[in-house]
């Protein structure tokens, strides 16, 4: 029983991380007032060229640096499109996704051909002294690649700046009253630029724990609408980094028992287990679980007189 | 809104207009390049490409049925549109729809019924779940406030999942397993309730849904440009407020106008099952309703551009395919062309607005 | 008219701006000493906004020069001006409602780590030296429209600047709290900065000005000294016409109305018995839970025209909103004619012949995108419909008619709503709404907000001519002379409360006045 307990808080973490990654980057767009559907590109974008940068360099962190850069160039451009040239924000993602899905697909099998799953190399995990013995969770913990921390210190990071400090008053002015941020001087495009790069890095940090920490290779549409569920997680945790967090971890968790249900005798189809967030995520919009008050010019396109 | 379109040089309508077109070349030409530079023949690739598309009947009609599955999607799209709603779960209406229509074609009553009924009933019985599945959306938007975007997208993955779970389970519609090798698929649905086909060439997988299809398009142009209907549609996507304060009956448009969509999407799965596919398995939907999504975006609310849009990509794909099976270029390749096709119109709005003026 | 032989702080010269075909203003040439308070007066479309946007940087002159201070000034955005020691509070705040004062005062000015404790103590040592209380710590959404005011003002004197910009600063307070802004804005001239004052009523802040120039259709007509105006001449300048005023125009053409259709008065000859339009204890509240609207109860007669006055924001918004039919009350019934219409739709309140004609025009009465004639016939669709396919020649002959018949201008009936102008606007919708049929009671919001003086006397024409066919009117406005000159009777809303009725007479304006502010209740 403590083992499976065991098995199933590290495989809820390992599932719920890269939703973590990507959902708190997203959350600081969406604070912005865009909306980035194209997440779930973002991050196929750089789990392929994270595994892409780890077999060619050898060097599993060149990957990751590798997977932050390719995701940033997607954000650059959906941030070019949203706020430069006021593109709807939603129909700009949609694409973006087919053209990741398209582009990945096609570079691995030209690339790769036929070296599919080839094993890249993957990040070390790193023990941290002392906790790692703790009982059930010591090793689920504490026992994770570097990515994992550094993710929970960027998180950190995202909430810290968000509450404290000028930049983030900005993002919540401009994703709010747009208008009133430009008048106080704040620049909107830029924070709102910003706000996207951010969601790229993170999202580029999600997509290389996928391909580099955790799987050591990439398959096709290996990211499997995660990004999805990363956005779900925002609505559901409210636009609040703790929440969202925690949102992130529930999923996790939904996804995790497909594994562990069987293995403690209770059937359920996995169809229903795989469901589960999307349904929970459909309640969470629905409102089921609380009135939601988005981010006011979430979506909106910001342009001065109009 | 005509008065000012006239005043307009005709010039700039004009480059107005084929931004759409030069959207899609730029994205071949693109697409193109990336074959060159993954050191495959372009010419070869190309040959396979039409082959692929037009070089036999099967072929032909199988770029024909593809397109009549986007065209049906596209005209939902562009209907809710009216309305300004966005419907992005095509893909998990046409997933519903397959699954109800393949549920009712395998009960065994079905199949007996005379005067076409075998046919029609499923068929309806997709509709049917494709509008419960769109109004769903429409319900969530009215009542919480839901963006449609975000429901239609997560009921998609819902639906698509529900189709897994039919096809994984003997309890549903899984076909009985006789050995481990049994493929988790429904079982085939029977003659009886398969569309008839268009031509007398036993190779032509083209199937009456053609016919259903026009019929269909010219029914939306008429409810879209001459219906009070479709009036009332735009005055609620234009200002939904004001709407209401007219009179008009404010969510139940809504719920309609998704409703409808679906109900679109639910043919078209009704349609894809019986018309050629035959069973229900996993992913039977893949790609088609993102597909139909591009055709409804690229027609910028037009029929004759969601038919035009729906041709095209139907020849992509299957000309894509060939392309693979032929010249080695991965058909992802079409994947590409058409994210870059989205993302070069919906960025080009403004441009376009520019163009016709500022005035909306 | 310079007050003393130093420069000016800010220079104007022979400024000019156009919006395509729009000459907004032309050769303004003005001179604003340091120290001063300074009024800019002029009607609505006057120039005023385009003029202060000018020297704020949110447009870029067409014509003509600034300087300020030493310099030429030219910005290139409101940042610049800001920087440079320009500071303006807009009519539309720009506060974010979801964060506290602090961090909204903090936006723009704070760098790097935010200091909410440190700032705090500055708001509040700004607020002492300026007279007056604010808590820095309050979410913006949750104060008055008056504590937003002076948040506004205090995030601007926290730039230390040179120039202090109030735009309406008086359009949005109830009369008791204009005493109180223009205390701090004489403080605020006291400590050697400059004030402009934009407005459109000149005698509410006539005590506190030093100088005044008075803008018409985007010209300077006049410029004097406050000491020494005659301010018979400036408002003379700022209508350019005999000095009628709106309130005179009106009442005389009520007097005349009563002689010839005798109607006005409530009992003479009500053509439908009962009353027009009840309200019964309505009661709303908002989302948070708050009450907007706190046991509203007012009966209209037939052929009876009653103001609402108040404030704007004290419940009339959401009384407009329930009447409509767009939101349900909280508690309370509502009935036009013999029909309840307590939790109606919108539809069934035009069934039951209430015509509306609500506040705010773009966002509830048109669709602008669409054609004059499908926004005049937008409730009465039907009636061009065949198998469901729309009669569009039908539809237009009809609109040409009706826009004939409510002197709507515009190119034909099938031309874009959003090409007519505001007055042309709101007598298509008027028109629309009283043309229903039956049309039992009106219930007209702010009907002419941003109007041009002809098309005022259009409308109350129109409303008046609706009244005397026994028509029961609701007439909710925030200018109270014209509803003294309109209306039979005015009842008084204060924080969603009715507070009290008076009769419609000039004599009643100062206890009328008290009942808005909230005084003598």
């Amino acid at each position: 029983m403590e083992e499976t307990l065991a098995i199933f808080i590290a495989s809820t973490l390992r599932l719920a991380m890269p939703l973590m990654l990507a959902a708190s980057g997203e959350l600081v767009s969406e604070r912005a007032g865009v909306l980035n559907l194209s997440l779930e590109g973002m991050m196929l974008t750089a789990a392929f060229f994270g595994a892409l940068g780890s077999w060619a360099t050898g060097n599993p962190y060149l990957g990751v640096a590798c997977a932050v850069g390719a995701a940033l160039c997607v954000a650059a451009v959906q941030a070019w499109l949203s706020v430069n040239l006021r593109a709807n924000q939603l129909v700009v993602g949609i694409g973006f996704n087919i053209l990741a899905l398209g582009a990945t697909t096609l570079l691995y099998r030209i690339i790769f051909g036929g070296l599919s799953r080839e094993e890249i190399p993957g990040l070390p995990k790193l023990a941290v002294p002392g906790l790692i013995d703790l009982p059930f969770a010591g090793t689920a913990f504490f026992q994770q690649s570097v990515i994992v921390y550094f993710g929970f210190a960027l998180i950190l990071l995202i909430w810290w700046t968000l509450n404290q400090t000028s930049f983030g008053l900005a993002v919540r002015a401009v994703g709010d009253e747009p208008r009133s941020a430009d008048k106080a001087g704040i620049p909107v495009a830029r924070t709102r630029w910003l706000a996207v790069l951010i969601t790229g890095a993170m999202a580029g940090m999600a997509g290389a724990f996928i391909s580099i920490a955790d799987i050591h290779t990439f398959t096709e549409n290996m990211t499997n609408g995660a990004g999805y569920l990363a956005l779900a997680a925002v609505i559901f945790g409210g636009w609040n980094v703790g929440r969202t967090i925690a949102a992130c971890l529930l999923f996790g968790a939904a996804t995790a028992l497909q594994f562990q249900l069987p293995a403690m005798g209770i059937n359920v189809p996995t169809a229903f287990l795989l469901m589960l967030p999307y349904l929970l995520a459909l309640l969470a919009v629905a409102g089921v679980v609380g009135r939601l008050d988005p981010p006011t010019a979430l979506t909106l396109p910001f342009q001065r007189g109009k | 809104m005509t008065a000012l379109a006239l005043q307009m040089p005709d010039r700039r309508r004009l480059l107005a207009m084929s931004i759409p077109f030069l959207a899609v070349v730029g994205s071949m030409v693109i697409g193109l390049l990336l074959i060159a530079a993954s050191g495959k023949s372009v010419p070869d690739s190309i040959e396979a490409f039409l082959d692929g598309a037009f070089g036999t009947a099967f072929a032909f009609g199988a770029s024909i049925n593809r397109a009549v599955s986007l065209s049906l999607i596209g005209l939902g799209f562009i209907l809710a549109a009216r309305a300004n709603l966005t419907n992005v779960g095509g893909e998990g209406q046409i997933a519903v729809g397959g699954i109800a229509a393949t549920a009712l074609a395998l009960w065994p009553p079905i199949a007996g019924l005379p005067l076409g009924l075998a046919v029609i009933l499923p068929l309806l019985a997709g509709t049917l779940a494709g509008a419960f599945w769109g109004g769903i959306a429409g319900v969530m938007k009215v009542r919480f406030g839901t963006n449609e975007v975000i429901s239609t997208l997560l009921l998609g993955f819902v639906a698509l999942l529900m189709v897994y779970w039919c096809v994984q389970s003997t309890a549903l519609l899984r076909q009985p397993q006789t050995s481990s090798s049994t493929l988790p698929e429904s079982l085939p649905i029977p003659d009886s309730t398969k569309l008839a086909g268009l031509t007398d060439d036993p190779e032509s997988p083209l199937h009456i849904g053609l016919i259903l299809c026009l019929v269909l398009a010219l029914a939306t142009a008429i409810v879209l440009q001459r219906s009070t209907f479709g009036l009332r549609l735009r005055a609620i996507g234009l200002n939904e407020l004001a709407a209401r304060r007219a009179g008009m009956p404010g969510s139940i448009l809504l719920v309609v106008a998704l409703g409808i969509a679906g109900a679109f999407g639910g043919l078209t799965g009704a349609i894809m099952l019986q018309g050629e596919q035959f069973y229900l398995k996993a992913g039977f939907s893949s790609g088609y309703g993102f597909d139909g999504l591009v055709v409804g975006l690229l027609s910028r609310g037009s029929t004759l551009g969601v038919l035009a849009g729906a041709l095209f990509f139907g020849f992509l794909r299957s000309g894509g395919i060939s392309m693979e099976i032929m010249a080695g270029v991965p058909s992802a390749l079409t994947l590409v062309i058409q994210g870059l096709i989205v993302i070069a119109v919906a960025g080009s709005v403004i441009l376009v607005e520019k163009l016709q003026g500022g005035q909306r | 008219m310079a007050q003393s032989a130093s420069p000016p702080l800010l220079a104007l010269d022979g400024l000019g701006k156009r919006f395509g075909s729009l000459q907004a203003l032309e050769g303004v040439t003005l001179d604003v000493q340091a120290g001063t308070v300074h009024c800019l007066l002029g009607e609505n479309g006057a120039g005023k906004s385009t003029l202060c946007n000018l020297i704020f940087g949110v447009y870029a002159p067409s014509a003509g020069q600034m300087r300020f201070g030493e310099r030429p000034w030219l910005p290139s955005s409101p940042a610049e001006a800001l920087e440079q020691g320009i500071a303006m509070v807009h009519q539309h705040f720009s506060l974010v409602p979801r964060m506290t004062v602090v961090e909204n005062l903090m936006l723009g000015q704070a760098k790097g780590i935010l200091k909410r404790r440190e700032f705090g103590d500055r708001i509040r040592d700004i607020a002492d030296r300026f007279g007056f209380v604010l808590d820095p710590d309050a979410v913006v959404g949750e104060l008055s429209v008056g504590e937003r005011q002076r948040s506004e003002i205090v995030k601007c004197l926290m730039r230390d600047p040179k120039l202090l910009v109030l735009d309406e600063p008086t359009a949005v307070l109830p009369p008791g709290e204009i005493g109180a802004l223009l205390d701090i804005c004489r403080r605020v001239a006291d400590s050697g900065r400059a004030v402009i004052l934009v407005t459109h009523k000149l005698a509410e802040i006539a005590k506190v000005a030093d100088s005044v120039a008075v803008l018409r259709t985007g010209r300077l007509v006049a410029k004097a000294d406050m000491k020494t105006a005659d301010m018979g001449a400036l408002v003379h300048a700022m209508v350019g016409r005999e000095v009628k005023p709106l309130d005179v125009a009106l009442s005389d053409s009520k007097e005349a109305d009563s002689k010839e259709g005798d109607s006005t008065d409530a009992g003479a000859a009500p053509v439908r018995p009962g009353f027009a339009l009840v309200c019964d204890g309505l009661c709303v509240q908002d989302r948070h839970g708050a009450t907007r609207l706190d046991n509203f109860t007012l009966e209209v007669r037939p052929g009876e025209i009653v103001g609402l006055a108040g404030v704007e924001g004290n419940g009339q918004s959401e009384l407009g909103m329930v009447l409509a039919g767009l939101l349900a009350p909280t508690e309370g019934r509502y009935f036009i004619g013999e029909t309840e219409l307590t939790h109606a739709s919108a539809a069934a309140v035009t069934a039951a012949g209430g015509g509306i004609v609500p506040e705010d025009r773009h966002a509830v009465a048109c669709v602008t995108a669409m054609s004059v004639a499908e926004n005049m016939y937008l409730n009465k669709l039907d009636r061009f419909t065949r198998f469901g396919l729309l009669q569009r020649r039908a539809l237009n002959e009809a609109a040409a008619v009706q826009m004939k018949e409510f002197d709507v201008r515009a190119a034909g009936p099938d031309v874009a709503f959003s090409g007519l102008s505001g007055g042309n606007q709101q007598k298509a919708v008027l028109g629309r709404e009283l043309t229903l049929d039956p049309l039992v009671a009106l219930i007209a919001a702010q009907p002419t907000r941003g109007l041009d003086v002809s098309a005022v006397e259009a409308v109350y024409r129109q409303i008046r001519a609706a009244a005397r066919r026994g028509v029961g009117v609701l007439l909710i406005s925030s200018e109270l002379d014209e509803l003294i000159a309109v209306a039979d009777r005015i009842a008084v809303l204060y924080r969603g409360r009715l507070v009290g009725e008076r009769p419609a007479e000039m004599g009643e304006r100062g206890a009328i006045g008290a009942l808005m502010s909230g005084q003598g209740i």
